[in-house]
Protein backbone atom coordinates (compact mmCIF):
# COMPACT_ATOMS: atom_id res chain seq x y z
CA UNK A 1 0.00 0.00 0.00
CA UNK A 2 1.15 3.70 -0.73
CA UNK A 3 2.37 5.79 2.10
CA UNK A 4 -0.01 8.69 1.10
CA UNK A 5 -3.20 5.73 1.15
CA UNK A 6 -1.76 4.66 4.89
CA UNK A 7 -1.95 8.27 5.54
CA UNK A 8 -5.82 8.50 4.21
CA UNK A 9 -7.02 5.79 6.25
CA UNK A 10 -5.26 6.66 9.39
CA UNK A 11 -7.13 10.60 9.03
CA UNK A 12 -10.52 8.59 7.93
CA UNK A 13 -10.00 6.11 11.15
CA UNK A 14 -9.76 9.70 13.33
CA UNK A 15 -12.63 11.76 11.68
CA UNK A 16 -14.63 8.37 12.23
CA UNK A 17 -13.52 8.17 16.23
CA UNK A 18 -14.25 11.91 16.71
CA UNK A 19 -17.23 11.81 14.58
CA UNK A 20 -18.77 8.57 16.75
CA UNK A 21 -17.96 10.55 19.74
CA UNK A 22 -20.09 13.61 18.78
CA UNK A 23 -22.62 11.12 17.50
CA UNK A 24 -23.22 8.43 19.15
CA UNK A 25 -23.74 10.27 22.65
CA UNK A 26 -26.13 12.61 20.89
CA UNK A 27 -28.70 9.60 19.16
CA UNK A 28 -28.70 8.17 22.83
CA UNK A 29 -26.48 5.00 21.86
CA UNK A 30 -23.88 5.72 24.55
CA UNK A 31 -25.18 7.31 27.95
CA UNK A 32 -23.98 10.94 27.35
CA UNK A 33 -23.79 10.82 31.12
CA UNK A 34 -20.81 9.08 30.89
CA UNK A 35 -19.49 9.82 27.93
CA UNK A 36 -20.54 13.67 26.57
CA UNK A 37 -20.34 14.76 22.81
CA UNK A 38 -17.10 15.90 21.98
CA UNK A 39 -18.44 19.11 21.10
CA UNK A 40 -19.85 19.92 24.40
CA UNK A 41 -16.18 18.60 25.68
CA UNK A 42 -14.65 20.66 23.21
CA UNK A 43 -16.83 24.10 24.77
CA UNK A 44 -15.90 23.54 28.88
CA UNK A 45 -12.10 22.55 27.24
CA UNK A 46 -12.38 26.53 26.09
CA UNK A 47 -13.83 27.41 29.60
CA UNK A 48 -11.17 25.67 31.83
CA UNK A 49 -8.47 26.63 30.11
CA UNK A 50 -9.48 29.88 30.59
CA UNK A 51 -9.58 29.53 34.37
CA UNK A 52 -6.97 30.54 36.34
CA UNK A 53 -7.28 27.61 39.00
CA UNK A 54 -6.81 25.31 36.00
CA UNK A 55 -3.72 26.80 34.63
CA UNK A 56 -2.11 27.22 38.14
CA UNK A 57 -2.58 22.95 38.45
CA UNK A 58 -1.37 22.72 34.93
CA UNK A 59 1.61 24.86 35.90
CA UNK A 60 2.38 22.94 39.13
CA UNK A 61 1.94 19.77 37.58
CA UNK A 62 4.54 20.54 34.60
CA UNK A 63 6.59 21.57 37.55
CA UNK A 64 6.26 18.33 39.66
CA UNK A 65 7.28 16.50 35.65
CA UNK A 66 9.68 18.53 34.86
CA UNK A 67 11.86 18.43 38.03
CA UNK A 68 11.53 14.77 38.46
CA UNK A 69 12.43 14.38 35.02
CA UNK A 70 15.88 16.17 35.82
CA UNK A 71 16.33 14.53 38.73
CA UNK A 72 15.36 10.93 37.26
CA UNK A 73 17.31 11.33 33.95
CA UNK A 74 20.62 12.03 35.27
CA UNK A 75 21.05 9.60 38.30
CA UNK A 76 19.55 6.65 36.45
CA UNK A 77 21.69 7.44 33.53
CA UNK A 78 24.68 7.66 35.52
CA UNK A 79 23.99 4.49 37.45
CA UNK A 80 23.00 2.58 34.33
CA UNK A 81 26.14 3.54 32.50
CA UNK A 82 28.40 2.83 36.00
CA UNK A 83 26.73 -0.82 37.14
CA UNK A 84 26.95 -1.54 32.84
CA UNK A 85 31.15 -0.67 32.91
CA UNK A 86 32.00 -1.40 36.04
CA UNK A 87 31.47 -5.97 35.84
CA UNK A 88 31.60 -6.13 40.00
CA UNK A 89 29.28 -3.43 40.82
CA UNK A 90 26.92 -4.58 37.51
CA UNK A 91 27.45 -8.35 39.02
CA UNK A 92 26.01 -7.15 42.79
CA UNK A 93 23.33 -4.66 41.51
CA UNK A 94 21.93 -5.37 38.53
CA UNK A 95 19.74 -8.32 39.67
CA UNK A 96 18.15 -6.57 42.70
CA UNK A 97 17.33 -3.73 39.99
CA UNK A 98 15.20 -5.81 37.99
CA UNK A 99 13.65 -7.92 40.94
CA UNK A 100 12.55 -3.93 41.75
CA UNK A 101 11.45 -3.19 37.93
CA UNK A 102 9.13 -5.70 37.93
CA UNK A 103 7.00 -4.37 40.85
CA UNK A 104 4.94 -2.02 40.88
CA UNK A 105 5.56 1.31 41.83
CA UNK A 106 2.29 2.82 42.88
CA UNK A 107 2.31 0.36 46.22
CA UNK A 108 5.28 2.32 47.68
CA UNK A 109 2.62 5.51 47.38
CA UNK A 110 1.10 5.25 51.00
CA UNK A 111 4.66 5.23 52.20
CA UNK A 112 5.65 8.32 50.28
CA UNK A 113 2.54 9.89 51.51
CA UNK A 114 4.17 9.20 55.25
CA UNK A 115 7.84 10.30 54.38
CA UNK A 116 7.10 13.28 52.33
CA UNK A 117 3.21 14.50 52.92
CA UNK A 118 1.27 15.36 50.23
CA UNK A 119 2.97 18.66 48.80
CA UNK A 120 5.20 19.29 45.39
CA UNK A 121 8.21 17.55 47.28
CA UNK A 122 6.01 14.25 47.34
CA UNK A 123 4.65 14.70 43.41
CA UNK A 124 8.46 14.60 42.62
CA UNK A 125 9.75 11.68 45.00
CA UNK A 126 7.68 9.38 44.10
CA UNK A 127 7.92 10.23 39.90
CA UNK A 128 11.74 9.89 40.37
CA UNK A 129 11.23 6.65 41.87
CA UNK A 130 8.80 5.55 39.76
CA UNK A 131 11.14 6.70 36.65
CA UNK A 132 14.58 6.01 37.49
CA UNK A 133 14.99 2.21 37.37
CA UNK A 134 13.84 2.06 33.70
CA UNK A 135 16.47 4.69 33.44
CA UNK A 136 19.09 2.52 34.55
CA UNK A 137 18.22 -0.39 32.74
CA UNK A 138 17.51 1.63 29.11
CA UNK A 139 21.23 3.43 29.98
CA UNK A 140 22.87 -0.03 30.54
CA UNK A 141 21.49 -1.14 27.47
CA UNK A 142 22.67 2.17 25.74
CA UNK A 143 26.04 1.12 26.87
CA UNK A 144 26.39 -2.75 25.99
CA UNK A 145 25.17 -1.61 22.31
CA UNK A 146 28.85 -0.25 21.85
CA UNK A 147 30.24 -3.56 20.39
CA UNK A 148 34.24 -4.56 21.89
CA UNK A 149 35.43 -3.81 18.18
CA UNK A 150 34.35 -0.48 17.57
CA UNK A 151 36.61 0.64 20.64
CA UNK A 152 39.68 -1.76 19.32
CA UNK A 153 39.01 0.16 15.99
CA UNK A 154 39.52 3.51 17.13
CA UNK A 155 42.14 2.49 18.86
CA UNK A 156 44.31 1.25 15.63
CA UNK A 157 43.87 4.50 14.57
CA UNK A 158 44.98 6.37 17.80
CA UNK A 159 41.83 7.38 19.49
CA UNK A 160 42.35 9.39 22.58
CA UNK A 161 39.95 8.50 25.53
CA UNK A 162 37.67 11.37 24.75
CA UNK A 163 37.74 10.83 20.91
CA UNK A 164 36.77 7.15 21.90
CA UNK A 165 33.74 8.77 24.21
CA UNK A 166 32.62 11.27 21.99
CA UNK A 167 33.01 9.62 18.45
CA UNK A 168 32.17 6.11 19.53
CA UNK A 169 29.94 6.02 22.72
CA UNK A 170 27.87 8.78 22.23
CA UNK A 171 26.44 8.16 18.61
CA UNK A 172 26.20 4.38 18.86
CA UNK A 173 24.44 5.02 22.40
CA UNK A 174 22.20 8.13 20.86
CA UNK A 175 19.50 6.01 19.52
CA UNK A 176 18.73 4.10 22.65
CA UNK A 177 19.56 6.77 25.37
CA UNK A 178 16.77 9.03 23.33
CA UNK A 179 14.05 6.05 23.38
CA UNK A 180 15.01 6.26 27.03
CA UNK A 181 14.63 9.69 27.72
CA UNK A 182 10.49 9.07 25.60
CA UNK A 183 9.71 5.87 28.05
CA UNK A 184 11.38 7.31 30.92
CA UNK A 185 8.65 10.58 30.24
CA UNK A 186 6.05 8.05 30.24
CA UNK A 187 6.43 6.65 33.09
CA UNK A 188 7.69 9.99 34.93
CA UNK A 189 4.26 11.16 34.04
CA UNK A 190 2.53 8.67 34.91
CA UNK A 191 3.84 8.81 38.75
CA UNK A 192 3.00 12.25 38.51
CA UNK A 193 -0.73 11.79 37.83
CA UNK A 194 -0.40 8.63 39.72
CA UNK A 195 0.24 10.51 43.30
CA UNK A 196 -1.85 13.74 42.38
CA UNK A 197 -5.00 11.40 42.10
CA UNK A 198 -4.68 9.62 45.07
CA UNK A 199 -3.92 12.57 47.41
CA UNK A 200 -3.23 16.14 46.85
CA UNK A 201 -4.64 19.72 47.05
CA UNK A 202 -3.75 20.83 43.96
CA UNK A 203 -2.19 19.73 40.10
CA UNK A 204 -4.18 18.38 37.17
CA UNK A 205 -4.31 15.02 38.45
CA UNK A 206 -5.96 15.96 41.78
CA UNK A 207 -8.80 18.28 39.27
CA UNK A 208 -9.47 14.85 36.98
CA UNK A 209 -10.20 12.61 40.27
CA UNK A 210 -12.25 15.31 41.89
CA UNK A 211 -14.28 15.61 38.63
CA UNK A 212 -14.52 12.40 38.39
CA UNK A 213 -16.28 12.18 41.93
CA UNK A 214 -18.62 14.60 41.41
CA UNK A 215 -19.54 13.37 38.19
CA UNK A 216 -18.25 16.02 36.23
CA UNK A 217 -17.89 14.17 32.79
CA UNK A 218 -17.46 17.08 30.18
CA UNK A 219 -14.47 18.47 32.54
CA UNK A 220 -12.77 15.41 32.99
CA UNK A 221 -12.82 14.79 29.30
CA UNK A 222 -11.13 18.21 28.70
CA UNK A 223 -8.55 17.58 31.57
CA UNK A 224 -7.99 13.92 29.80
CA UNK A 225 -7.35 15.72 26.13
CA UNK A 226 -4.86 18.18 27.76
CA UNK A 227 -2.78 15.81 29.51
CA UNK A 228 -2.98 13.41 25.96
CA UNK A 229 -2.25 16.54 24.24
CA UNK A 230 1.12 17.22 26.32
CA UNK A 231 2.24 13.80 26.24
CA UNK A 232 1.71 12.91 22.83
CA UNK A 233 3.74 16.33 21.39
CA UNK A 234 6.81 15.69 23.93
CA UNK A 235 6.66 11.91 22.95
CA UNK A 236 6.60 12.88 18.95
CA UNK A 237 9.37 15.40 19.48
CA UNK A 238 11.86 12.66 20.92
CA UNK A 239 11.09 10.68 18.33
CA UNK A 240 11.60 13.18 15.42
CA UNK A 241 15.18 13.40 17.34
CA UNK A 242 15.29 9.61 17.75
CA UNK A 243 14.60 8.89 13.96
CA UNK A 244 17.29 11.86 13.01
CA UNK A 245 19.71 9.86 15.11
CA UNK A 246 18.83 6.23 14.04
CA UNK A 247 19.44 7.11 10.21
CA UNK A 248 21.70 4.40 10.06
CA UNK A 249 20.18 1.81 11.76
CA UNK A 250 18.49 -1.05 9.70
CA UNK B 1 61.90 -26.78 8.43
CA UNK B 2 62.85 -24.14 5.77
CA UNK B 3 63.85 -20.55 6.95
CA UNK B 4 62.98 -19.32 3.50
CA UNK B 5 61.94 -15.06 4.55
CA UNK B 6 65.19 -15.08 5.87
CA UNK B 7 67.24 -16.81 2.73
CA UNK B 8 65.83 -14.13 0.55
CA UNK B 9 68.17 -11.54 -0.34
CA UNK B 10 66.67 -7.99 0.81
CA UNK B 11 65.46 -5.82 -2.12
CA UNK B 12 68.28 -3.06 -1.38
CA UNK B 13 68.99 -0.86 1.46
CA UNK B 14 65.94 1.41 1.93
CA UNK B 15 63.93 -1.36 1.63
CA UNK B 16 64.46 -3.05 4.79
CA UNK B 17 62.44 -5.54 6.40
CA UNK B 18 59.15 -3.54 7.00
CA UNK B 19 58.25 -6.02 10.40
CA UNK B 20 60.50 -7.80 12.31
CA UNK B 21 59.00 -10.14 15.07
CA UNK B 22 62.14 -11.42 17.28
CA UNK B 23 61.50 -14.34 20.29
CA UNK B 24 58.11 -13.34 21.21
CA UNK B 25 56.53 -15.01 23.66
CA UNK B 26 53.03 -14.19 25.51
CA UNK B 27 51.66 -15.22 28.22
CA UNK B 28 47.93 -14.54 29.48
CA UNK B 29 46.72 -14.15 33.11
CA UNK B 30 43.11 -15.05 32.92
CA UNK B 31 40.87 -16.97 35.46
CA UNK B 32 42.49 -19.89 34.98
CA UNK B 33 45.95 -18.23 35.93
CA UNK B 34 48.43 -17.92 33.47
CA UNK B 35 48.42 -19.05 29.75
CA UNK B 36 51.11 -19.34 27.38
CA UNK B 37 49.71 -18.02 24.23
CA UNK B 38 52.81 -17.37 21.95
CA UNK B 39 55.66 -19.27 22.14
CA UNK B 40 59.03 -18.02 20.40
CA UNK B 41 57.72 -16.25 17.01
CA UNK B 42 60.32 -15.20 14.99
CA UNK B 43 59.29 -13.80 11.91
CA UNK B 44 60.48 -11.50 9.18
CA UNK B 45 58.43 -9.78 6.27
CA UNK B 46 60.73 -7.65 4.02
CA UNK B 47 58.84 -4.27 2.61
CA UNK B 48 56.55 -5.17 0.01
CA UNK B 49 55.83 -8.86 0.79
CA UNK B 50 52.71 -10.59 1.21
CA UNK B 51 52.85 -13.07 4.33
CA UNK B 52 50.14 -15.05 5.43
CA UNK B 53 49.27 -16.75 8.63
CA UNK B 54 47.38 -19.96 8.80
CA UNK B 55 46.59 -22.13 12.01
CA UNK B 56 44.08 -23.69 13.90
CA UNK B 57 41.18 -21.25 15.99
CA UNK B 58 43.13 -20.46 19.09
CA UNK B 59 46.61 -20.50 18.17
CA UNK B 60 47.55 -16.91 18.96
CA UNK B 61 47.43 -15.38 15.13
CA UNK B 62 44.89 -12.79 16.06
CA UNK B 63 46.92 -12.00 19.31
CA UNK B 64 50.14 -11.66 17.89
CA UNK B 65 48.61 -9.30 14.96
CA UNK B 66 46.67 -7.14 17.25
CA UNK B 67 50.73 -6.71 19.13
CA UNK B 68 51.80 -6.12 15.11
CA UNK B 69 49.47 -3.33 15.22
CA UNK B 70 50.75 -1.78 18.82
CA UNK B 71 47.46 -2.71 20.75
CA UNK B 72 49.33 -5.30 23.38
CA UNK B 73 52.69 -5.74 24.45
CA UNK B 74 54.60 -9.14 24.38
CA UNK B 75 55.19 -10.57 27.52
CA UNK B 76 58.84 -11.15 26.04
CA UNK B 77 60.67 -10.72 22.87
CA UNK B 78 60.66 -7.70 20.42
CA UNK B 79 58.53 -6.27 17.81
CA UNK B 80 59.52 -4.11 15.21
CA UNK B 81 57.54 -2.20 12.68
CA UNK B 82 59.34 -0.21 9.81
CA UNK B 83 62.61 -0.82 11.75
CA UNK B 84 61.22 0.86 15.10
CA UNK B 85 59.35 -0.99 18.12
CA UNK B 86 55.27 -0.56 18.09
CA UNK B 87 54.56 0.16 22.01
CA UNK B 88 50.76 1.94 21.06
CA UNK B 89 49.18 1.97 17.64
CA UNK B 90 50.72 3.97 15.05
CA UNK B 91 48.50 4.47 12.07
CA UNK B 92 51.21 5.95 10.30
CA UNK B 93 53.08 2.94 9.86
CA UNK B 94 50.07 0.27 10.63
CA UNK B 95 47.17 0.19 8.99
CA UNK B 96 44.45 -2.61 10.35
CA UNK B 97 41.59 -4.70 9.00
CA UNK B 98 39.55 -6.00 11.67
CA UNK B 99 36.99 -8.96 11.11
CA UNK B 100 33.47 -8.10 9.78
CA UNK B 101 30.98 -5.81 11.33
CA UNK B 102 34.18 -3.75 12.07
CA UNK B 103 32.99 -0.68 10.45
CA UNK B 104 31.00 1.98 12.47
CA UNK B 105 27.15 1.13 11.39
CA UNK B 106 26.60 5.19 12.51
CA UNK B 107 28.87 6.64 9.75
CA UNK B 108 28.32 6.15 5.63
CA UNK B 109 30.97 4.25 3.81
CA UNK B 110 33.08 7.49 3.18
CA UNK B 111 32.57 8.25 6.27
CA UNK B 112 33.97 5.44 7.84
CA UNK B 113 37.65 5.85 5.34
CA UNK B 114 37.81 9.47 6.49
CA UNK B 115 37.43 8.52 10.53
CA UNK B 116 40.90 8.00 10.89
CA UNK B 117 42.14 10.93 9.51
CA UNK B 118 38.82 12.83 11.21
CA UNK B 119 40.80 11.45 14.63
CA UNK B 120 44.20 13.48 13.23
CA UNK B 121 42.08 16.92 12.31
CA UNK B 122 43.25 18.99 9.38
CA UNK B 123 40.96 20.03 6.82
CA UNK B 124 37.65 18.49 6.32
CA UNK B 125 38.07 18.98 2.14
CA UNK B 126 41.24 17.60 2.08
CA UNK B 127 40.33 14.34 4.16
CA UNK B 128 37.20 13.69 2.08
CA UNK B 129 39.06 13.80 -0.88
CA UNK B 130 41.82 11.37 0.46
CA UNK B 131 38.95 9.50 1.87
CA UNK B 132 36.67 9.41 -1.69
CA UNK B 133 40.42 8.21 -3.82
CA UNK B 134 40.60 5.22 -1.04
CA UNK B 135 37.33 4.10 -2.32
CA UNK B 136 37.70 4.67 -5.54
CA UNK B 137 41.10 2.64 -4.84
CA UNK B 138 39.12 -0.20 -3.95
CA UNK B 139 35.94 -0.03 -6.44
CA UNK B 140 33.14 1.57 -4.46
CA UNK B 141 33.64 5.11 -5.45
CA UNK B 142 29.51 5.55 -6.13
CA UNK B 143 28.46 4.28 -2.83
CA UNK B 144 30.40 6.71 -0.31
CA UNK B 145 26.88 7.94 1.08
CA UNK B 146 25.23 4.65 1.85
CA UNK B 147 25.66 3.21 5.82
CA UNK B 148 26.86 0.07 5.84
CA UNK B 149 23.59 -1.85 6.59
CA UNK B 150 23.08 -0.99 2.80
CA UNK B 151 26.13 -2.73 1.63
CA UNK B 152 27.14 -6.22 0.82
CA UNK B 153 29.40 -8.08 2.72
CA UNK B 154 32.26 -7.96 0.36
CA UNK B 155 31.53 -4.07 -0.26
CA UNK B 156 31.98 -3.66 3.83
CA UNK B 157 35.11 -5.23 3.62
CA UNK B 158 36.18 -2.98 0.47
CA UNK B 159 35.01 0.33 2.73
CA UNK B 160 37.60 -1.69 5.66
CA UNK B 161 40.19 -2.03 3.36
CA UNK B 162 39.64 1.73 2.15
CA UNK B 163 39.99 2.48 5.70
CA UNK B 164 42.86 0.64 6.26
CA UNK B 165 44.96 2.18 3.90
CA UNK B 166 43.68 6.05 4.01
CA UNK B 167 46.32 6.87 5.96
CA UNK B 168 49.15 5.75 3.30
CA UNK B 169 50.76 3.00 6.24
CA UNK B 170 53.87 0.79 4.93
CA UNK B 171 52.49 -2.03 6.41
CA UNK B 172 48.87 -3.36 6.39
CA UNK B 173 47.08 -5.72 8.90
CA UNK B 174 44.49 -7.80 8.17
CA UNK B 175 42.20 -10.09 10.63
CA UNK B 176 40.43 -13.24 8.60
CA UNK B 177 39.20 -9.97 6.67
CA UNK B 178 36.78 -12.59 4.32
CA UNK B 179 35.86 -15.12 6.73
CA UNK B 180 32.33 -13.95 7.04
CA UNK B 181 32.24 -14.07 3.30
CA UNK B 182 30.82 -16.93 0.76
CA UNK B 183 33.15 -18.22 -1.37
CA UNK B 184 32.82 -16.49 -4.75
CA UNK B 185 33.27 -13.26 -2.92
CA UNK B 186 36.04 -14.62 -0.88
CA UNK B 187 37.29 -15.46 -3.96
CA UNK B 188 36.45 -12.02 -5.89
CA UNK B 189 37.97 -9.92 -2.59
CA UNK B 190 41.15 -12.02 -2.49
CA UNK B 191 41.95 -10.74 -6.17
CA UNK B 192 41.23 -7.32 -5.90
CA UNK B 193 43.25 -7.70 -2.22
CA UNK B 194 45.39 -8.53 -4.77
CA UNK B 195 45.64 -5.56 -7.54
CA UNK B 196 45.42 -3.55 -4.22
CA UNK B 197 48.55 -4.27 -3.29
CA UNK B 198 50.11 -4.38 -6.17
CA UNK B 199 49.17 -0.64 -6.60
CA UNK B 200 50.03 0.26 -3.27
CA UNK B 201 53.16 -1.55 -3.24
CA UNK B 202 52.30 -2.36 0.99
CA UNK B 203 53.46 -4.71 3.16
CA UNK B 204 50.43 -7.42 3.85
CA UNK B 205 50.29 -9.42 6.92
CA UNK B 206 47.37 -11.98 6.29
CA UNK B 207 45.56 -13.91 8.81
CA UNK B 208 43.19 -16.77 7.46
CA UNK B 209 41.36 -19.89 8.21
CA UNK B 210 41.09 -20.80 4.63
CA UNK B 211 44.60 -22.71 3.09
CA UNK B 212 43.63 -22.13 -0.61
CA UNK B 213 43.35 -18.38 0.32
CA UNK B 214 46.50 -18.70 1.83
CA UNK B 215 48.59 -20.07 -1.25
CA UNK B 216 46.77 -17.89 -3.46
CA UNK B 217 47.48 -14.66 -1.56
CA UNK B 218 50.98 -15.32 0.05
CA UNK B 219 54.64 -14.89 -1.08
CA UNK B 220 54.97 -16.43 2.51
CA UNK B 221 52.98 -19.11 4.35
CA UNK B 222 53.51 -19.11 8.31
CA UNK B 223 52.23 -21.97 9.61
CA UNK B 224 51.01 -22.05 12.98
CA UNK B 225 50.43 -24.89 16.07
CA UNK B 226 47.54 -24.65 18.45
CA UNK B 227 48.24 -23.06 21.72
CA UNK B 228 50.54 -22.09 22.86
CA UNK B 229 50.99 -21.07 19.38
CA UNK B 230 54.76 -21.77 17.42
CA UNK B 231 55.72 -21.66 14.07
CA UNK B 232 55.59 -24.78 12.37
CA UNK B 233 56.52 -23.91 8.92
CA UNK B 234 57.59 -21.35 6.76
CA UNK B 235 56.00 -22.18 2.97
CA UNK B 236 57.55 -19.62 0.38
CA UNK B 237 55.07 -19.60 -2.26
CA UNK B 238 56.73 -19.42 -5.61
CA UNK B 239 53.87 -19.36 -7.83
CA UNK B 240 54.20 -16.66 -10.39
CA UNK B 241 52.56 -13.25 -10.10
CA UNK B 242 49.80 -12.12 -11.09
CA UNK B 243 47.98 -14.86 -9.91
CA UNK B 244 45.44 -16.18 -11.64
CA UNK B 245 42.32 -18.27 -10.77
CA UNK B 246 43.32 -21.14 -12.85
CA UNK B 247 46.62 -21.45 -10.98
CA UNK B 248 44.21 -22.92 -8.34
CA UNK B 249 44.08 -26.04 -10.51
CA UNK B 250 47.18 -26.67 -10.96
CA UNK B 251 49.66 -29.70 -9.23
CA UNK B 252 52.10 -27.12 -8.01
CA UNK B 253 48.71 -24.85 -5.97
CA UNK B 254 48.05 -28.47 -4.42
CA UNK B 255 51.26 -29.57 -3.34
CA UNK B 256 51.93 -26.18 -1.57
CA UNK B 257 48.37 -26.60 -0.19
CA UNK B 258 48.75 -29.81 0.95
CA UNK B 259 51.78 -29.36 2.47
CA UNK B 260 49.90 -26.55 5.14
CA UNK B 261 47.03 -29.03 5.46
CA UNK B 262 49.66 -31.82 6.54
CA UNK B 263 51.63 -29.42 9.14
CA UNK B 264 47.95 -28.03 10.39
CA UNK B 265 46.67 -32.10 10.86
CA UNK B 266 49.77 -33.46 12.26
CA UNK B 267 49.72 -31.06 15.54
CA UNK B 268 45.70 -31.88 15.86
Amino acid sequence: MSRTATTLIRLAMLIVFLGAWEVLPRAGIVNPMLLPPLSQVLAVLGDILARSDFREAMAVTAAEVVVAFVIAVPIGGALGVLLAENAYLGAIFRPMLFYVFSIPKSIFLPMFILAFGIGFGQKVAYATFSTVFIVIMSAGAAVESVKAEYILVAQSYGASRGQILRRIYVPSMMPILLEAVRISMIFNFTGVMIAEMYASRTGVGHMIANWGENFMLPQLFAGVIVLALAAMAFNELIRSLEARCSRWRS
Amino acid sequence: MQQVAQLKPNPGPARANAVEVIGVSHVYHGREGAVPALTDIDMTVPAGRFTVIVGPSGCGKTSLLMMLAGLRTPTSGTILCDGRPIPSPDPQRVGVVFQEASLYPWLTAVENVEFPLALKGGPRGERRARAEAMLKLVGLDSFGGRYPHELSGGMKQRVSIARGLVQDPPVLLMDEPFAALDEQTRMTMGHELLRIWDETNKTVVFITHSLTEAVYLADEVLVMSARPGRILDRVAIDLPRPRTYQMMATDKFGQLRERIWQQIRAKE
